[in-house]
């Protein structure tokens, strides 16, 4: 029982940042498909606040790469019109906080159009959200928001936790008919992994992770918490305690039946997210968990996730309220225990 | 570049055959105004009907100035911009009933999303002014696939007020898209005056702002609302950036009808429409012309009424179809 690959075997990869991976899905599709193109604040010449569409204005022009004025709500909404009428937008919010900006865009128009106009129109449309903290951004440039967007049905949410995902699951979202929200941690643009070099290397939506085996209890993890609890499950490993770390990948669709059928094996469940803990994603994992698998836990299921209060602005101060890689391994330890 | 607002006093030229299409244009609308008002007042319905009597002019002649295939953005108010654009009247009232035959399938009711993509008619939100930025992005779309197609966004002068109407507008210079802003200003925030709402007398002044031109007409004059419009959409399709249209016109009805309109005392609470834009065409068009175009309208609007009611309610599967692609 150990930590499992990030990349299937057999398939050639190369060491890229998860930054760097984003942007090399953004070329690879926009090369594919011409109808693809972006924009977003200081997303042309400058490539981003992040430097993630860095290059892209050069091989692909100022028609296909734009950039905006400071307007979410063109953005967003701007980006539902371009996708009705023949164009795959896909669109970058400096900060996935500023998705609140444009709230009506997001969660009204790209949400319902479809539903409203009685499934006749298509909103091909990818907001990428850089979420999460990322060391002194502060209250309004922290936030992990995917529970909002997973509460309004006709969004499908991806936050991927390594740079193979980042780069699979955007290429995916890319070509994926409906409006995705595409949660990637700017805490972890840098972090570097092995990343398929193929054109074709999709992951697809609503298909868990199961990033390390183990039979002591069931540890559902998203973004950030998916490095950290596989670092806590090291950790408990040396004592003999084996966790099974599994990372959905994806929030809409949800793989249930992934998180199910472990919990079943290992009769315990800790769900943990940086997002607030209070009507979190794991809220709702865990109500499900316990409706197919109530009478397969031996202990009720836990939820880590970060304090009822604003992220802080101080970097030390910020990682006070999201959970830590020992709070993890305590809550763990605590639960096997149970 | 500096531009300023243009008053046009003139009523512009229209040869006799426009004219009389504007006649059938602007009688259609009222016939069906007409027979939805007796309708939502005997029978009811389930939803609020925004009515547009007293605007027919401003939806006939600015959608009469596009094209088939371009793509139009439509307001609350009235059924006029979807029935110039195409659609058959029995698809809009079904809409409005909530029938299959709608254009979407018995999802409606109400206060409406008329969609047919094919005709350009891409539908209409439910948080006034949210259409702004939808039109740009849209002709974002037509920029980037080089096509020859021009975007008509309406509006009230109420949804003006809206930060999305300045986040598109001034995107929508910046990149010289094809679009034409056509505000129809009919005097009214549901139940403030617009002058209490505005610091300006135009809306049009506004776009002086973005760069761009913006001219008022008089909205119950069809023929100058379409030359108007027609010319803002001959300079988008020139590829020379969006303009502002405001018609001015009157709003004769309540915000949704049956609104008992307490605050206002302006006008009436009837039918009759001053400086009715039927009146006004009539000078331009033979009476006995017009008389047979009304009587057709009339026609068109009871049979448009029977097939919508004979149409069947939406089966309950509905409720969740059309959620993804």
């Amino acid at each position: 029982m150990s930590a499992i690959a990030e990349v299937p075997e057999g398939v050639e990869t190369e060491q890229l940042g998860y930054g760097r991976a984003i942007n090399a899905a953004l070329a690879e599709e926009m090369r594919r498909d011409e109808r693809v193109w972006m924009m977003g604040q200081d997303v042309a010449k400058m490539g981003g606040v992040f430097g993630v569409t860095r290059g892209l204005l050069d091989e692909f022009g100022p028609s296909r790469v734009r950039d905006t004025t400071i307007n979410e709500t063109f953005i967003v909404g701007g980006a539902a019109g371009a996708a009705l009428t023949g164009t795959i937008p896909v669109v970058e919010l400096q900060f996935a906080d500023f998705g609140l900006v444009a709230g009506d865009e997001i969660f009204h128009k790209l949400a319902k159009w479809r539903y409203m106009h009685g499934g006749k129109l298509s909103l091909p449309v990818v907001v990428r959200l850089p979420t999460g903290v990322v060391g002194g951004a502060g209250a309004e440039h922290s936030q992990s928001l995917e529970a909002i967007a997973m509460h309004v049905p006709g969004l499908k949410v991806a936050l991927p936790a390594t740079p193979a995902d980042a780069k699979g699951l955007l290429k995916t979202a890319i070509r994926d008919p409906n409006p995705v929200l595409f949660f990637e941690h700017k805490g972890m643009y840098r972090t570097k992994g092995p990343v398929p070099s193929g054109d074709d290397y999709l992951v697809p939506f609503g298909e868990a992770a199961t990033r390390r085996r183990g039979d002591a209890l069931t540890v559902v993890a998203t973004g950030l918490m998916v490095p950290r609890a596989l670092a806590a499950a090291e950790r408990l490993a040396a004592d003999g305690i084996e966790l099974e770390v599994i990372d959905p990948r994806t929030l809409v669709p949800l793989d249930m039946e992934t998180i199910v059928a472990s919990v079943e094996r290992t009769g315990r469940a800790l769900v943990v997210h940086e997002a607030v803990r209070t009507a979190g994603a794991g809220a709702e994992i865990a109500a499900r968990i316990q409706e197919a698998a109530f009478f397969s836990l031996d202990a009720p299921i836990w939820r880590l996730g970060a304090l009822d209060t604003p992220i802080p602005q101080d970097p030390d101060l910020e990682q006070l309220v999201i959970p830590s890689g020992e709070q993890i391994e305590a809550a763990a330890r605590e639960l096997v225990a149970l | 570049m500096s531009t300023r607002t243009e008053k046009t006093g003139e009523t512009g030229t229209a040869s006799a055959e426009l004219a009389l299409d504007l006649y059938r244009q602007v009688t259609r609308i009222r016939a069906l105004e007409l027979l939805l008002h007796r309708y939502v007042k005997e029978h009811g319905f389930g939803g609020f009907w925004h009515p547009g009597l007293g605007q027919e002019a401003v939806q006939a002649g600015a959608v009469s100035a596009l094209r088939r295939e371009d793509y139009l953005f439509y307001a609350h108010r009235g059924l006029g911009y979807a029935l110039v654009k195409g659609m058959a009247p029995e698809v809009l009232l079904g809409d409005l009933f909530g029938r299959t035959g709608g254009s979407v399938g018995g999802k409606g009711g109400g206060t409406v999303h008329f969609v047919d993509p094919e005709l350009g008619v891409l539908g209409q939100g439910g948080t006034l002014g949210s259409n702004f930025v939808l039109g740009a992005g849209a002709a974002t779309s037509v920029q980037l696939l080089g096509e020859d197609r021009v975007v008509a966004v309406f509006f009230g002068d109420g949804a003006a007020s809206r930060g999305t109407f300045h986040e598109a507008a001034l995107q929508a210079s910046v990149w010289k898209l094809p679009v034409v802003w056509i505000c129809e200003n009919n005097g009214w925030h549901l139940s403030a005056p617009f002058s209490a709402q505005s610091p300006t007398e135009d809306v049009a002044d506004r776009a002086a702002g973005y760069g761009m031109p913006g001219v008022v007409v008089d909205g119950q004059d069809s023929v100058a609302v379409r030359a108007a419009t027609l010319a803002a959409v001959e300079r988008a399709r020139a590829g020379e950036g969006p303009s502002l249209v405001e018609a001015k016109t009157l709003r004769i009805r309540g915000h949704y009808e049956g609104d008992p309109q307490r605050y206002r005392d302006d006008i009436a609470d009837g039918l009759e429409v001053p400086r009715d834009p039927l009146r006004i065409l009539r000078e331009r068009v033979p009476a006995a012309a017009a008389d047979d175009l009304d009587a057709a309208a009339e026609s068109e609007a009871e049979a448009a009424l029977e097939a919508a009611l004979e149409m069947p309610k939406a089966d309950p599967g509905i409720v969740t179809e059309g959620v993804w692609t």
